[in-house]
């Protein structure tokens, strides 16, 4: 089992304040460094640690910087030096007992060097005031010396090299799917916990009844309500809500409105062809601009639904805005900083993402450029996004790990892809996984699918197509941040997978 | 920056939008007095010149030198922009200048804390009734449309003239995905604070929101005395248990793997909630106590809870309210 490296013992974040502590990476990085104290399967802890990008090993991890090197300008050299240097260090540093990094002086020193070549990149941190919210209740927020951003660039290579050596492959598993591999713990878990819980509910638990005078006892006792049976349309197999009852964390009795909305709400944010308006710009650009945001996913650690608000940032303000080719990437950082405050429990800072920009772009212009994006969008960033349908649909149907990874691998694919920008999210799901489904010889659309996804085959078959002949299209090298990432064995390897020719429709 | 050059457009000069931050927007209000502080900035009462309209006005100041943004504000506009509900404050604008954003809300007469403190006597029994349903309802909204607020409290709780309620201050709310993933532990004002919470749990989900409302159940019941004013966590969670009993992991499952968990002394049923909401008719206990419990698994939901029979004899008018 995975050891449960990241929620333990982690100093205790700052303010209670939803204002972004302003140690962002540097308190990701932090975390990393925890010793395995409790290695012991923990729940809380193991299942939802978010995928880990710097899990994959070194090698994977250099063609990754090397990819975004190609593409940029300047920082490519730059890059690849310091990831050298990091290596080097990464050597020296494993050979000595797994202690907390940043707190071995020896370690700081081997950073210096790192960080005084690249001297003129450090961010000027200066202690920033915490804003506590409630009066006596929280917490003093603990002194906090920020990194800057080369320093944890620096470490994180360190980091990951140290982490392929003592990881294991179940480690890897965890870190690299996310959610995903909790599928079967969690199963266990839950047929165990609703056992329990029936041990523990009452036989009569109808609350429109009167109840019993005054007595109260230890009130734990208190039963749920009963999971509401819902009327299945027939050949559906099974309720997955009503399963899932016992498990919160799927929020079962909201998941089916929750989905039902979101899938209303597609209608919102349509994008439109917008490439004719925008003279200065090319698909090509925009293809190149999304394999950047992918590997700035990766390298910050951002959730995948990040990059996937972020990219519907970059089109919804595209068809709205005319840009030329040199604000491009400005509004791709933008639209990942604000994705990541919207999503993120710790989002990056700011001078990180000046830095992946490699010093294009100014503090001031980057801010400008945010509020520019959020004006455009009206403040409204609930943006259905196919990522999520996806997740869901792939739970309803039951398909397994390298299945739903395959479907994503599609999904995320296709973010290059202009030829998909303005069909709707929940059916792009629905594509990706039904071309999984075939990818895999796993058969057809099923009833069950039918009814939680809302679609007929026919309704997005269209969609299948284009996302096929995506995946058939030649590969350019420089975007192949997508298939690298997907190549590796934490993703099964599903960029490997044989494409078919043939769809049976 | 990324490089373009194998792009085949040829690219003429960029066009330069002009910034149209409107620095005499705020002359379209009038500020009346101050009537909050709040965590980014300041709270006014302020009139509309053109429609008359009294609003409430709330300032987040913009350095230079930040963020952008603050994340608790960009969370509260985009999550109050999507939540058109007759019991969740309405933000109708957000207005920005060079170095501010200023949101407009609906003005309310007070917030729920006030009205404790200004209040003779008792809350009317049908008033708490109609309060704690308002709220659920508020509540169920969120929930349904994958928000969480993770900061309910009185001071959050709008209230008008005509005991309607509205939920406010989404700065700490967030929208949560399904299945939940790990978000901050650092949520809820400490008394409003679960035990899952407490005990550090990361991976929570509407339960947390309805914890609170327990609490502010009680303390409706009560006139305002708050239910559990513990001084610190250790205290908080002593408080609630010796309320409700320590739980166990045969009550709770898997307790003790919460990332804070210590272990607390097994406290001595007492009559517990019963004496210390008295005025609470047994339904009304029954409905606390359903919501005050310490396995967030087993708490109820919204709209569990507006199913109760409680509110069997709710003011028909409140119930059937459209809410739009
Ligand atoms: N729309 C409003 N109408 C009346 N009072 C308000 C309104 N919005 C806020 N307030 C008052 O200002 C206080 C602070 O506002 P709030 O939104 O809670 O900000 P904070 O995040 O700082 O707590 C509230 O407790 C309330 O008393
Ligand atoms: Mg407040």
């Amino acid at each position: 089992m995975a050891p449960s490296k990241v929620l333990t013992g982690q100093p205790k974040p700052t303010a209670i304040s939803g204002v972004v502590t302003r140690r962002g990476l540097a308190t990701r990085q932090n975390k990393e460094f925890i010793p395995d104290a409790s290695q012991k399967q923990n729940l809380f802890k193991d299942t939802r640690i978010k995928r880990k990008a710097d899990a994959s090993p070194t090698k994977d991890k250099v063609t990754k910087r090397y990819a975004l090197g190609n593409i940029t300008n300047a920082i490519g050299k730059t890059i690849s030096t310091q990831i050298q240097d990091a290596k080097k260090v990464a050597k020296k540093v494993t050979s000595q007992p797994a202690k907390p990094l940043t707190q071995t002086t020896a370690n700081t020193r081997t950073l210096d060097k790192i960080v005084t070549c690249k001297q003129e990149n450090i961010p000027q941190s200066k202690p920033k005031q915490s804003v506590t919210r409630a009066k006596p209740q929280l917490k003093k927020e603990e002194e906090k010396t920020e990194i800057p951003a080369p320093v944890i660039k620096a470490l994180n290579a360190v980091r990951r090299s140290i982490e392929v050596e003592k990881s294991d492959e179940s480690s890897l598993y965890v870190s690299a799917l996310e959610s995903l591999p909790e599928e079967s713990k969690r199963l266990s878990r839950t047929s165990k916990d609703s056992a329990k819980i029936e041990a523990v509910v009452k036989p009569n638990n109808a609350l429109n009844q009167e109840p019993e005078g005054e007595k109260s006892g230890p009130n734990d006792r208190i039963n749920r309500n009963p999971c509401p049976v819902r009327k299945l349309p027939p050949g559906v197999s099974w309720d997955l809500d009503a399963e899932n009852w016992a498990d919160h964390f799927q929020v079962p009795q909201y998941a089916m409105d929750i989905f039902e909305y979101l899938k209303n709400r597609e209608k919102l944010f349509v994008i439109t062809d917008y490439m004719e308006r925008q003279v200065c710009l090319s698909k090509w650009m925009r293809s190149l601009l999304v394999d950047w945001m992918v590997a700035v996913q990766e390298s910050f650690e951002l959730n995948h639904e990040t990059l996937y608000l972020a990219v519907k940032l970059v089109d919804l303000y595209l068809t709205k805005v005319t840009v030329g080719k040199e604000t491009l990437q400005l509004l791709g950082a933008a639209s990942l900083f604000i994705a990541s405050k919207f999503d993120e429990r710790i989002p990056p800072m700011i001078e990180d993402f000046l830095y992946i920009c490699d010093g294009a772009y100014t503090h001031r212009e980057l801010t400008r450029m945010e509020i520019n994006v959020l004006k455009v969008m009206d403040f409204d960033l609930g943006i259905p996004l196919s990522y999520r349908f996806l997740r869901r649909y792939a739970r309803c149907a039951k398909v397994s790990m390298p299945t739903l990874t395959l479907a994503r691998y599609i999904l995320e694919y296709s973010l290059m892809d202009y030829a998909t920008i303005s069909f709707s999210d929940s059916k792009m799901a629905a594509a990706a996984l039904f071309l999984a489904l075939q990818m895999k010889d796993l058969g057809a659309w099923t009833t069950t699918l039918e009814y939680y996804t809302g679609y007929k085959l026919k309704d997005f078959a269209d969609i299948v197509n284009v996302l096929n002949e995506g995946l058939h299209r030649k590969q350019k090298e420089a975007l192949s941040t997508v298939r690298n990432k997907y190549s590796h064995k934490i993703f099964f390897e599903v960029a490997k997978v044989a494409l078919k020719d043939k769809l049976e429709m | 920056m990324l490089d373009f050059c194998q792009c085949t457009r040829i690219l003429p000069a960029r066009h330069r939008r002009r910034d149209r931050s409107n620095r005499n927007i705020m002359q379209k209000y009038e500020k009346l007095e101050k009537i909050g502080e709040g965590t980014y900035g300041t709270v006014f009462k302020a009139k509309n010149l053109e429609t008359q309209e009294i609003v409430a006005l709330k300032r987040v100041r913009l350095d230079d030198d930040d963020e952008g943004v603050p994340s608790s504000a960009l969370r509260e506009i985009c999550l109050l922009k999507e939540l058109k509900h007759k019991n969740i404050v309405r933000l109708y604008d957000v207005l920005h200048s060079d170095k501010k954003l200023t949101l407009v809300f609906e003005h309310c007469d007070q917030d729920l804390k006030k009205y404790f403190d200004s209040l003779y006597g008792e809350i009317d029994p049908d008033v708490v009734k109609s309060f704690l349903f308002q709220l659920l309802r508020g509540l169920a909204f969120c929930h349904s449309r994958n928000v969480l607020h993770r900061d309910l409290k009185p001071q959050n709780l709008l209230i008008n003239k005509n005991d309607e309620l509205k939920l406010a201050d989404f700065g700490l709310a967030r929208a949560f995905g399904i299945p939940v993933k790990c978000y901050s532990a650092e949520v809820v004002t400490l008394w409003y604070r679960p035990p899952d919470v407490l005990f550090g749990a990361k991976l929570y989900t509407t339960s947390i929101d309805m914890w609170s409302a327990g609490c502010i159940f009680a303390e409706l019941s009560n006139s305002g005395r708050p239910l559990f004013p513990g001084s610190d966590g250790d205290d908080q969670l002593k408080r609630i248990f010796k309320m409700l009993g320590t739980p166990t992991e045969e009550t709770w499952p898997d307790i003790s793997t919460l990332p804070d968990y210590r272990a607390f002394p097994q406290y001595h049923l007492t009559p517990g909630l019963t004496q210390a909401c008295p005025k609470l008719t047994a339904r009304g206990k029954d409905l606390l106590q359903r919501l005050l419990v310490c396995n967030p698994a087993l708490r109820l939901s919204a709209e569990e809870a507006m199913a109760h029979s409680y509110f069997n004899d709710l003011d028909p008018a409140i119930r059937n309210d459209r809410c739009q």
